[in-house]
């Protein structure tokens, strides 16, 4: 045997002993869970565990003492792993900084490659039309229905349609991600406005393509890695300066992208760029001078992927541009920081599971006694919109950005 | 059969005790098993569990080809507690590939009836692939496979279809004399530790097979017995931090091994001359310097992965000396004392059911006894069939790696375990959290499996075993023993000294790093809410605790 022919063979036991080597930058995520103390902190923590209990879901701990240990055992993890949101609590409490919810994105790539079986049948809706279009959902097949869906939309908000931007070189690229731009349109619709209304020279992808999220929830590492670096190519070759996007899972997967494989090219969240780089001032100046709406109480939902994946700095920033819009008044929510449920691809197989995490938010966001919620995110604002409307509150949900772009003055 | 008269009477639980005890049993001898403490508590149970191909005995054809030909046994008998690890030993420079070839034509020849490849080399950017780890300039390696069983498992597996085959099996019963006629052995005097008292048996023959203390043991008979006793000291890491297991040439030119085992990694090993107290044995900071030293240099960021703890243990050698430890043979040596008594020297874990057929064969003879050895083609308890984990985590509700970890203890025995909850769905509950291990399972082994402390229990499965060492299961599993075996008050807590001073003699030595906040949490439970720094129970401390 030459030495390929003995690489192919060993890749050949590999397989059979359900061995896929760690990459070196895993090793560092396995370094970090072997810092577990097993002191049980983070189970107190959890909000899944605190939903579905312990039997159901063994938690955060169990991952890290007993389910990360035999990587020829991590399909056996199935029943298991897949019910965690990836919310990162757990991660913020651990007094040993134990990085639980990349160790869960580790284990179910390794499931997803040895017995792809196990792998929720759910994601195949996902991983359909990231595999065929590059998107998280399946695009409109009527184009000039989705134009329609966008106007109706727009019309209910209250908000002024903006062309589409596609240059070759722009300072900013705005990348809606697939939520935005399939589902909530408004959203994507909302970022344009604002952008507009402040002069920023951005633009648009030609083609919008996922950044690859959902696709490493689900363990197919494959798809992420080629859909990032699609993405990647795209950035590179436009030369702009700064990502801006408005979901909080964009925001924390293109900032962990940019920084292990050198993108060069910072990812921030709306909210980041107006705080920082129209500046609060300017913006509440702006604001002064709007008229638009009537008095409105909010209570605020924090998404985990801005809070605990990206920085909890960023919510700091939305509570002060709210602060610079008049006529809003604020309740903080008791659960404010608590993980909707709709995160970790959960509501894709266990509906069960991600509706029992979001109802302390729903009780919290009651007693606030705010008509409205908002949130940063198109898929918490989604989650927690669903689970209002069928609790029969009668609590309406917006984007933060939507609600924003409502709320600015006509441009002019 | 009568509870005191016996044709053979086998003492020592190891691997070879206990292979003794099986294989006389199913040949139909009267058998009984006396040890000291429990089924594998000493030499086996510090070993790494591999079933060497013996490519390191290379100079000893026949040896290798005895223990490829056990591989095979094994798998028929025991794939249920067995695992197939790959292997790579890289090489940094050229001579290490030139020195040393004579191996890779021993090992290859005997591959095909394991069902495992020739020895291969592969490149560089392959080595890296499958071990990122690995040191950098690494300009080949070569690659091979071998099995691994668990020690302890076997061994109670054995003691247990011993029992199943008429044997009477005797834990915590220490041989302290010898009723002879004419220099014959006519019975066997041991002091039973549990009940405290002093009993006879009457045997015809006497299998010594009591490994480092196997001299003593002949002494106590009046006859000479040579043994060169070894210490091996192994570093256990928390989990398996490599992806295959690495070989690499130790500081001084032995042979030093980082393995995936269960769910951790064994650093291994050390081979000392000793004429140490085997009941007294740590590893020492030389040894735990010495194997990290060792592998470091093919494995250069080893010192960040997290240690649990160190086992060491001693091997009962052939007494070859005025040679280097790795120049004595690893075969065995069956000294027939001609005064009823038989002993053992050297061998293998690998070896332990041939030892066993070879000593039956000589027991068979001396009694006038035709019969055949079957050892090798009736499988182990639980090696009967396949088991599908994933239906009977549905029929059970049960988590999956819950019954998969218990699966590779018990094979097809899990089913009897999991019919206890459906009277019991309360045994469902986790109590080791690393393991893990529920209160069915623990329950199921006091009942059946005759331990008598957490010490055995963790022997059984693997309780305590894990990252935290017991930190957090001790308490529970003491108290389910205490249930079930009616304990009082003071042997409850006297038991949990036990356990965590047994802990405590691997945690030591290699205490660094995160072991560090790990030992501080449990030392905070143990004390702050267990009290048990406070308790007044008669304890005695171990030779290695502090103060003692």
């Amino acid at each position: 045997m030459n030495e390929d022919e003995a690489f192919e063979y060993v890749k050949g036991t590999l397989r059979s002993e359900r061995i896929t080597p760690y990459h070196p930058y895993e090793i560092e995520v396995v370094r970090s869970i072997e810092k577990c103390i097993n002191c049980g902190l983070c189970i107190n923590h959890c909000p899944v565990v605190a939903a579905v209990g312990i039997d159901r879901f063994s938690g955060p701990r169990s991952i890290a003492v007993e389910l990360s240990r035999s990587p020829p055992e991590y399909w056996s993890t199935a029943d298991i792993v897949y019910l965690c949101t990836g919310c990162g609590t757990c991660r913020e409490v651990c007094p040993k900084n134990v990085d639980i919810p990349e160790v869960v994105n580790l284990i179910r790539a390794r499931i997803f490659k040895h017995r792809p079986d196990l792998v929720p049948k759910g994601f195949y809706v996902v991983q359909e039309p990231l595999t065929e279009y590059n998107l998280a959902f399946q695009p409109w097949e009527d184009k000039e229905e989705k134009s329609e869906s966008r106007d109706m939309r727009l019309e209910k908000l209250g908000l002024p349609y903006v062309q589409d931007r596609v240059l070759d070189k722009a300072e900013i690229l705005f990348y809606p991600g697939c939520q935005a731009e399939e589902r909530a349109q408004e959203v994507r619709e909302a970022a344009k406005v604002i952008l507009d209304y402040f002069d920023v020279d951005y633009t648009l992808l030609d083609e919008m393509s996922c950044c690859g999220l959902p696709a490493r929830l689900m363990g197919d590492d494959q798809t992420a890695r080629s859909l990032a670096d699609r993405l990647k190519k795209k950035v590179k070759k436009m030369g702009i300066k700064k990502v801006v996007t408005t979901c909080a899972g964009c925001t924390s997967n293109l900032s962990d992208l940019s920084y292990y494989f050198d993108w060069g090219v910072p990812t921030v969240h709306i909210l980041e760029f107006l705080a920082e780089d129209i500046g609060l001032q300017r913006f509440g100046e702006d604001m002064a001078n709007s008229s638009r709406l009537s008095p409105v109480h909010v209570t605020v939902h924090d998404p985990c992927h801005l809070i605990r994946h990206t920085s909890r700095q960023i919510m700091d920033y939305a509570l002060e541009i709210l602060r610079e819009i008049p006529n809003v008044r604020v309740t903080e929510s008791e659960a404010y920081d608590s993980c909707c449920g709709g995160g970790g691809l959960v509501s894709y197989h266990s509906r069960d599971v991600a509706d029992a995490v979001v109802k302390e938010n729903i009780e919290a966001i009651q007693k606030t006694g705010a008509e409205r919620l908002v949130t940063p995110c198109p898929l918490c604002t989604a989650q927690i919109e669903n689970n209002l409307f069928k609790s029969g509150s009668s609590v309406e949900v917006d984007d933060l950005t939507v609600f924003i772009a409502q709320r600015l003055p006509k441009k002019g | 059969m009568s509870d005191s008269e016996f044709d053979v009477v086998v003492i020592g639980g190891g691997s070879t005790g206990t292979a003794v005890a099986r294989d006389c049993a199913m040949r139909g001898l009267r058998t009984l098993l006396l040890e000291r403490d429990d089924i594998a508590s000493a030499t086996v149970g510090t070993c790494a569990g591999m079933i060497s191909s013996g490519l390191k005995y290379r100079n000893e054809p026949d040896i290798m080809e005895l223990c490829s030909e056990e591989v095979v046994h094994f798998n028929h008998i025991a794939r249920h507690i067995m695992m197939k690890i790959p292997i790579l030993a890289p090489l940094l420079d050229l001579s290490d590939a030139a020195s040393d070839s004579g191996y890779i034509d021993a090992y290859s020849e005997h591959a095909e009836e394991r069902e495992v490849p020739a020895m291969m080399f592969l490149t560089p950017e392959a080595t890296l692939e499958i071990e990122p780890m690995v040191h950098p300039d690494v300009i080949a390696s070569v690659y091979y496979e071998e099995f691994f069983i668990d020690p302890f498992r076997l061994s109670l597996l054995q003691a247990l279809d011993a029992i199943n085959h008429g044997a009477k099996v005797h834990t915590y019963c220490e041989v302290i004399g010898f009723e002879k006629t004419g220099g014959e052995i006519q019975g066997v005097v041991f002091y039973n530790r549990i009940t405290g008292t002093t009993e006879t048996v009457r045997t015809k023959l006497v299998v010594n097979a009591t490994g480092p203390w196997a001299h003593k043991l002949a002494r106590m008979n009046d006859s000479k017995l040579d043994l060169r006793l070894n210490k091996g000291t192994h570093v256990i890491l928390d989990r398996r931090v490599v992806n295959v297991g690495i070989t690499a040439r130790a500081l001084d030119g032995r042979w030093v091994y980082l393995f995936p085992h269960e769910n951790t990694t064994l650093l291994g090993t050390t081979a000392l001359d000793t004429w140490e107290d085997p009941d007294r044995l740590v590893a020492s900071f030389d040894e735990i310097e010495y194997l990290l030293q060792s592998i470091e240099a093919v494995i250069p960021s080893i010192r960040e992965s997290r240690i649990i703890r160190t086992m060491a243990g001693i091997r009962p050698l052939v007494p070859d000396w005025k040679v280097s430890e790795d120049k004595v043979t690893r075969g065995y040596q069956i000294v027939d004392h001609e005064n009823g008594m038989i002993s053992f020297t050297g061998g293998k874990l690998v070896m332990c059911r041939h030892m066993a057929q070879d000593v039956t064969d000589l027991v068979c003879k001396k009694l006038g006894v035709k019969a055949i050895c079957k050892t090798h083609e009736k499988p182990l308890p639980g090696n009967e069939d396949d088991v599908d984990v994933e239906s009977l985590s549905v029929e059970y509700g049960i988590s999956l790696h819950t019954l998969e970890r218990m699966r590779a203890r018990r094979g097809t025995d899990i089913v009897k375990i999991l019919e206890l909850t459906k009277e019991h769905p309360e045994w469902k509950t986790t109590i080791c959290t690393c393991e893990p291990v529920i209160e069915a399972e623990i329950r199921y082994a006091i009942r059946e499996e005759f331990p008598q402390t957490l010490n055995d229990l963790r022997r059984r499965l693997r309780l305590g075993t894990g990252p935290c060492q017991g930190t957090s299961c001790t308490y529970k599993a003491a108290a389910i023993l205490s249930e079930e075996l009616d304990l009082e008050g003071d042997d409850f807590l006297v038991d949990i000294l036990d356990f965590k001073a047994e802990r405590w003699k691997g945690i030591r030595p290699s205490m660094r790093g995160e072991q560090l906040a790990q030992e501080e949490l449990a030392q905070g439970i143990y004390t702050c809410v267990g009290n048990l720094d406070q308790s007044d129970v008669d304890y005695d401390l171990k030779p290695w605790e502090e103060g003692a």
